[in-house]
């Protein structure tokens, strides 16, 4: 937590933080199918535990996957995969009327659905709390209708449908975030990961960037603040819209897309806040162990110009072999300290 | 004139504004321009430079590509049916989903516009199996299967892209039928489509069509059987 909070407030500890992202993994690691890992707050926890232990990286994460927040709203059918993340299989909204019906939980916290997660938060307190920053993924209002009634419909209901009912839908996801933010960090979550696709222009045009992400990403901080907040857009790129961000909404920290300049990134920021350098995962299944170290190398070594930084990866598929993952840490960590 | 109808046409679909879009469209058509030439001469050429724009790394983005998809569709139904003459189709091409992948935003993309290009496009929905992929290219004499995943192990799932290439060098279909792949892992991997075995693949949905349209044409006559 020490190297994370002196990265945020632009000192050095003995290395920049290091965030790796096995959530994945942990089922494998347990010996377990997916759906039984996910099942169960405490597998998510001891897998996190057990696998920062083994490779030695700064945060864990608390339970989380794709279609999660569908859960906490209502969606009964997941998808689960031997061999990657589960995923809604039937959305919450398939009628106009299904939106007016959606019902927000006012204390998500108190909610069936939130309990496995609950019990993974409290048992990574419990082991790390105030050491290792244990990370939440909520989902900003812009971006939630996918999840709920698919990325497609929600486009057509975005740019096409009446603004009525598209307001209506992002007032529930909006009072859901807040809902969640409050549960999350009731239960112990020092880092909110605000997942927002369409907080980026590589989603939107500018324009409606700015007529819709902007207002409604104000409106899910309006409640509890942005303390916490990491922006993300789900690896959609961010440096066209980082000084709106800052300027509009005071976050202070950036988890970059792997396609993000790291070094124009840095000039648009300045000193205002933190970057992740993000290794582009998907394709290091097939690196050679010395073709993932050089490219971690490269990341660093171009982030680490400035103390408001550090290192994380995207959304390390199941399919990449260990002796990657373990090049992969070894770079990260050799290339860590100041 | 022409020009200037493309570029009102693409400023409307740049600004996602697909009643403007509609409103350039029926002033051109009011001055005399032809439903042929709309489709041809405006909303292909409004879809070419868009492309031309992605390639280019104008900063597009997915609400343009969908609103160039969704109107490039609407305007072409429109006019075809106000054709002097029936127009052939291009080609045909089946679409869908890999086998576990319930996106279907990229092939709604794809789709729409394949629609300008004048090929008949078959949708097989979500969680494709690959002998449907093959089945139904068979049954509708299509040139082009077209596999969108959005996830990694979907993409590279022994029951997705591998097994359809397997499947099409089995029944010695390979020169008749080219494979074509889209979806995010592509993206993050601009080498994993030789990997899995297709023939070509595409960043995004409106490129993907300009793609399907070329090999279309590499694999079988303008005139189909």
């Amino acid at each position: 937590m020490t190297r994370l909070v002196a990265a945020v407030e632009g000192r050095r500890a003995d290395r920049i933080p290091v965030f790796c992202n096995l959530l994945d993994q942990g089922a494998p690691h347990l010996g377990m199918s997916s759906e039984e890992y996910f099942s169960r707050g405490e597998h998510v926890a001891t897998a996190q535990l057990e696998l920062r232990e083994r490779y030695g990286y700064d945060n864990v994460w608390s339970l989380a996957y794709v279609g999660k927040e569908a859960e906490f709203l209502g969606c009964k059918d997941i998808a689960f995969a031997p061999d990657g993340p589960p995923n809604v299989r039937d959305f919450v909204l398939k009628t106009p009327a299904d939106i007016e019906a959606l019902e927000v939980p006012t204390n998500l916290a108190d909610t069936p659905a939130f309990e496995q997660s609950a019990a993974c938060l409290k048992l990574l307190r419990d082991e790390v709390g105030g050491r290792y920053p244990i990370c939440a993924y909520l989902t900003g209002s812009m971006t939630l209708p996918a999840l709920l009634m698919g990325m497609d419909k929600w486009m057509e209901l975005l740019l096409l449908g009446p603004a009525s009912l598209r307001d209506d839908l992002l007032t529930k996801c909006s009072d859901f975030y807040d809902a969640e933010a409050r549960a999350y960090r009731a239960a112990g979550a020092d880092v909110l990961l605000y997942a927002n696709g369409f907080g980026s222009t590589d989603f939107l045009p500018k324009r409606l960037f700015d007529a819709l992400a902007l207002p409604w990403m104000k409106r899910d901080f309006a409640p509890g603040g942005v303390d916490g907040v990491v922006y993300y857009a789900g690896t959609a790129r961010l440096n066209p819209v980082l000084n709106d961000v800052v300027e509009q909404l005071d976050i202070r920290a950036f988890y970059l897309s792997p396609f993000d300049d790291l070094t124009e990134a840095r000039q648009r920021l300045g000193d205002r806040g933190l970057l992740s350098g993000v290794l582009n995962d998907i394709p290091i299944a097939d690196f050679t162990p010395e073709q993932v170290r050089d490219e971690v190398t490269r990341i660093i070594q171009a982030g680490k110009v400035s103390e408001r930084f550090l290192f994380g990866t995207a959304v390390m598929p199941l399919n990449i072999p260990e002796a990657n993952i373990r090049a992969l840490m070894e770079a990260a960590l050799a290339n860590a300290a100041w | 004139m022409l020009n200037q109808l493309v570029a009102a046409y693409n400023e409307a679909v740049y600004d996602t504004d697909r009643d403007a879009a509609f409103a350039v469209v029926q002033r051109a058509l009011d001055g005399g321009v032809t439903p042929e030439q709309v489709v041809f001469d405006v909303v292909l050429p409004a879809i070419e430079q868009m492309m031309g724009g992605i390639a280019e790394d104008f900063n597009s983005n997915l609400a343009q590509h969908f609103m160039t998809a969704q109107i490039a569709s609407e305007v072409t139904e429109a006019m075809v049916g106000r054709f002097a003459v029936k127009p052939e189709v291009l080609g045909r091409v089946i679409i869908g989903t890999s086998r576990g992948d319930l996106h279907t935003l990229g092939k709604r993309i794809v789709t729409g516009c394949l629609k300008t290009y004048l090929v008949e496009v078959h949708d097989l929905g979500v969680n494709v199996a690959p002998e449907r992929f093959v089945e139904a290219a068979i049954e509708k004499g299509a040139s082009v299967i077209a596999i969108s995943s959005m996830m990694v192990h979907t993409a590279r799932s022994e029951e997705g892209c591998v097994a359809v290439r397997r499947l099409l060098a089995d029944a010695g279909l390979e020169e008749r039928i080219r494979l074509v792949v889209g979806g995010a892992p592509y993206r993050f991997d601009p080498q994993l489509y030789r990997k899995l075995g297709a023939d070509a693949w595409a960043a995004d949905g409106v490129t993907a069509s300009k793609v399907i349209s070329k090999l279309i044409v590499e694999v079988t006559p303008w005139t189909m059987a």
